[in-house]
């Protein structure tokens, strides 16, 4: 219904604001991809030889290997621990909305603020956790958790769950509020117990949630840098540097602008790659 | 019926202690805020001996932090104005239209929305800093609003296609021009889609670290989120410089979150779920 002319004039700052900062920039990263650029004077073409760094160094490997343990570490316990608590508080209404709220309120935090403070928590001598185990008892459990490569990653993983068990909590529980009461009614008339309905009924019906929550947490969790930037800075010995904070500190630490683009269009195919097999496998099984 | 009351009061009492266990990390981080340093080390978790203030003066002032808030607020504003028009006016001839043309620009759109600001934060360094924009409340503005437009523009083609046809033709059949049609009918209407909007910007802009590490050094653009990682540093981390910075930072939204709790959730929840 509206011409051609205003179509083209409405659809056209936002246009040039998606054109300058996204699609010039995305060229832009492919283009220096392929240039040694360092930040300043002239950017030699180098072929494919960033990528072939990422490829026959084992550093960048293993940058993708702890962002994919990480990735599925996060994704998977943190829908299990929204599915939990959404199944209890969808059976118990009178707690429902203040736990709903409670739960959501570390996602109003920054990961600065969430990295520090769980940073501390895990500290050594003075942490929060170390000290609650010596209160317990349990003494020889204590230990520097961000210091020991084998308990680095799952103790950012713990801080990020934490952050947004919440979050899918709330998305869950919108779920919930989708499906018809009659069946779960039903369910209920022909004596199935709690347990029953919540595998039977539940969570089959719970697969659009599921989408959007398992999609949701992958693209977060999949390019995320800051808990590790801030609690410890990729080490001990690599075991918490995720591809994104590489490409920080490429970028940052080493000015090396090429390599950190060559890095970022790896990141990029990864990241469509995963969305797309994600929704094309979740959206298969809601219709299942 | 009685023994079905207890076990349900019983099944919400644990759930509630469950849910303080949840928090119990923030309670550490109010509590620790208020005890100096050399308390901690001597008694990690016991509670405050006298309330610390000088803790949270120290952070007040090394975090510049009126400053801080201050810059959030109107970068937040700043970037709401923005998105809501360029998205909204974007939207208005997208909604109803299935041309090739507009086909397109949802296309890019959506793949806006998909990509990890990651893989352009090179080129948009190098552009920022070529154009002057470094360092600058401009830079930072464009630089967020490019980040929420796709998203917007998506509430907004959702929204607009349900506001019903007759409207708009009734307008237009009373000589309107696209312009005015868009200006005197449909924005006014796009008052509860802008609030939610402006809760995912709100949210981008107070908790984003990528940008304002990228392309702020002026410690009086700061927005609140570098401002605490500026003040608490990276290396020989202190706990009475850590926990109070920590409290102010989260405060304007924490206290936001409380006062909104449920329009906040379901604003999110309603925006992530489209």
């Amino acid at each position: 219904m509206t011409s051609r002319k205003s179509m083209f004039l409405f659809t056209l700052p936002a246009l040039i604001v998606l054109g300058v900062f996204f699609v010039y920039p995305i060229l832009l990263t492919f283009q220096m991809s392929f240039t040694d650029f360092s930040g300043v004077g002239e950017a030699e073409p180098v072929g494919l030889k960033n990528y072939d760094r990422i490829i026959s160094r084992s550093r960048y490997p293993d940058a993708l290997w702890v962002t994919a343990k990480f990735t599925v570490i996060v994704v998977l316990f943190q829908t299990l621990a929204g599915l939990f608590f959404a199944a209890l508080l969808h059976r118990l209404p009178a707690v429902r909305n203040f736990a709903r709220a409670a739960l959501f309120t570390p996602a109003m935090m920054s990961f600065v603020v969430v990295g520090y403070v769980w940073q501390f928590i895990y500290s050594p001598f003075s942490g929060g956790l170390n000290a609650l185990l010596r209160g317990a008892g349990l003494d020889w459990l204590a230990k520097g958790w961000l210091g020991d490569p084998d308990t680095a990653l799952y103790a950012i993983a713990i801080a990020h769950i934490w952050m947004f068990t919440g979050y899918t909590t709330a998305i869950f529980l919108a779920g919930y509020a989708n499906i018809p009461s009659d069946i779960d009614e039903a369910g209920r008339l022909d004596g199935a117990s709690s347990w029953q309905r919540f595998r039977w009924l539940e969570v089959p019906l719970l697969a659009p949630s599921f989408t959007i929550n398992i999609m949701l947490s992958t693209i977060g969790t999949l390019k995320t840098f800051e808990l590790p930037f801030i609690m410890t800075r990729g080490g001990p010995d690599g075991a918490t540097r995720t591809l994104s904070l590489e490409i920080i500190e490429q970028l940052f630490g080493r000015y090396k602008f090429g390599f950190a683009s060559a890095l970022s269009i790896v990141m990029l195919v990864i990241v469509i790659a995963v969305a797309v097999f994600q929704n094309w496998y979740l959206r298969r099984r809601e219709d299942v | 019926m009685h023994v079905a009351q207890v076990r349900t009061y019983i099944a919400n009492t644990l759930v509630v202690a469950l849910v303080i266990v949840m928090l119990l990390p923030l309670l550490y981080m109010i509590t620790m805020s208020f005890r100096t340093a050399t308390e901690i080390a001597q008694a990690p978790l016991a509670l405050p001996e006298s309330l610390a203030w000088e803790n949270y003066a120290r952070a007040f002032g090394g975090m510049n932090y009126i400053r801080a808030v201050i810059n959030s607020i109107g970068i937040t504003i700043s970037v709401t104005i923005l998105t809501a028009l360029l998205g909204s006016m974007a939207a208005f001839p997208l909604a109803r239209n299935t041309s090739r043309f507009a086909r397109g620009i949802i296309l890019l759109v959506a793949l806006g929305l998909a990509t990890p600001n990651f893989v352009t934060i090179t080129p948009i360094y190098v552009i920022f800093r070529d154009l002057g924009l470094l360092d600058s409340y401009l830079g930072i503005i464009l630089a967020f609003t490019a980040l929420n437009l796709p998203l917007a523009v998506f509430f907004y083609v959702g929204f607009i296609g349900a506001i019903p046809k007759d409207l708009m033709e009734a307008a237009k059949l009373d000589n309107c021009t696209d312009w005015q049609i868009f200006w005197y009918v449909v924005r006014p209407l796009l008052g509860p889609a802008t609030a939610t909007l402006s809760l995912f910007v709100m949210l981008m802009v107070w908790n984003d670290f990528t940008y304002p590490l990228l392309l702020l050094t002026d410690k009086d653009k700061f927005t609140v989120t570098i401002s605490v990682y500026r003040f608490v540093g990276n290396q020989n981390i202190q706990p009475d410089m850590l926990f109070p910075a920590a409290v102010l930072g989260s405060l304007p939204l924490l206290a936001l979150f409380v006062v909104f709790q449920r329009r906040i959730v379901s604003g999110v929840t309603a925006g992530a779920v489209k």
